[in-house]
């Protein structure tokens, strides 16, 4: 029932896959234990997983593994589960566990929720956030339904899930941004640095929509961590499917 | 970051078309369009918007280049500069705000309908003569 794919990168020594093996078969949830290579990737083990018949798909690993087959899976009766190793707090928090025993556990308990995952036009998706890899402060358009919104920006996210932001709609991405705000000068700034810096929150923008394209003078990478998700200029959206994911009891 | 707020326009963001909120919006940049809430609009210091605002409540600290429509309560703070007409149930004007235009109270039934197709009144209302208030005595002000 139970298939499994590891992303042999996030375990920290060849015996932890062993040790999550064991504590699986344990718990009594051992199942057909896969890894990505050159020749099959997580998305072509996610197929043959579908293929047969397993009706939990578990990632053992970080953000890009989650992503990876939660891509897959969105909009499918089949349930997608992960084991969190070294995910970011962001996904650990949405799972409920960022300790790989704990989630094993959760699996046993096979707690499913239904959510939406942001997905790029190029048919990544994301849990939880995606970040425009800005070294320096960058001119950045981004086209919502009925406006446009222009400014030269330090970053942008655009998160599906992040504990910071209070999500006021299920099928709605957040975005927020940061831009340069202008400088106070002597006194003023004196002040201003005192008195907890306003100046600095009065370049952070949020926006809330179920779609919107990005678009930048050059290509500019989307990044969730480190992996490269898309690039720009690109449409990002809500999922108009909902994924079905195992969480903890707290979550 | 202000989690309370549906959306934040920040300083030194340029924002064009039309934003239609259920929830609060606060602005800080530029707008060229029309602003709408269901609740409230908070306009700061180093906002300009070019553009009808209406919502439930409007604090005003910056700049309104429109007409504006609260169905509850209008606050100009002492920084608000307001150059276009104003509908309000309940308005408060500090000292040193700036106020170029009419004012009209939207409390009676009739009047807040005619007050919501806002374009069209415009053009049928008869234009008043424009005051600057500057409310040196502070006769608008609440104390």
């Amino acid at each position: 029932m139970y298939y499994y794919i590891f992303d042999l990168k996030k375990c920290r020594k060849h015996s932890q896959v062993a040790d999550i093996k064991n504590y699986l078969a344990s718990l009594g949830i051992s199942g057909e234990f896969t890894y990505p290579s050159a020749a099959t990737n997580i998305e072509e083990l996610v197929d043959l997983g579908l293929s047969k018949k397993y009706n939990t798909i578990v990632g053992v690993g970080g953000d890009e593994i989650a992503d990876r087959i939660a891509s897959k899976l969105i909009g499918k009766s089949e349930a997608m589960g992960l084991i969190p190793l070294e995910a970011s707090s962001d996904l650990a928090h949405l799972i409920g566990t960022a300790n790989w025993k704990d989630a094993a556990e959760n699996l046993r308990y096979r707690r499913i929720i239904e959510t939406r995952i942001g997905m790029s036009a190029n048919g990544s998706g994301f849990l939880t956030n995606l970040n425009l890899d800005l070294r320096n402060p960058t001119e950045v358009t981004l086209e919502f339904r009925d406006y446009l919104v222009q400014a030269r920006a330090t970053s942008v996210t655009i998160s599906n899930f992040s504990q910071g932001i209070k999500k006021i709609a299920p099928d709605h991405l957040d975005i927020v941004m940061k831009n340069v705000a202008p400088k106070k000068a002597g006194l003023m700034a004196t002040f201003s640095s005192l008195f907890g810096g306003k100046n600095e929150s009065l370049g952070n923008s949020i926006f809330r929509a179920r779609s919107l394209r990005l678009f930048t003078n050059s290509q500019v990478n989307l990044l969730n961590g480190d992996y490269i998700v898309a690039k720009t200029p690109q449409l990002v959206e809500s999922s108009d499917d909902d994924l079905r994911l195992i969480v903890g009891k707290k979550t | 970051m202000e989690n309370n707020t549906d959306t934040i326009i920040g300083i030194n963001v340029t924002l064009k078309g039309n934003l239609h909120n259920k929830g609060s919006i606060q602005v800080n940049g530029n707008i060229e369009g029309e602003v709408r809430s269901d609740e409230n609009v908070l306009i700061g210091e180093t906002a300009k918007i070019k553009g009808p605002v209406i919502a439930k409540k409007i604090e005003v600290s910056g700049e309104v280049k429109g007409l504006i429509d609260a169905s509850e309560k209008l606050e100009l703070n002492s920084s608000g500069r307001v150059y276009g007409d104003i509908s309000a149930k309940s308005l408060v004007i500090k000292e040193g705000a700036i106020f170029v235009g009419k004012s009209t109270s939207s409390s009676t039934p009739e009047k807040q309908g005619e007050l919501n197709k806002v374009p069209a009144e415009k053009e049928e209302t008869p234009k008043a003569e424009s005051v600057e208030n500057k409310d040196k005595l502070g006769f608008f002000s609440k104390k």
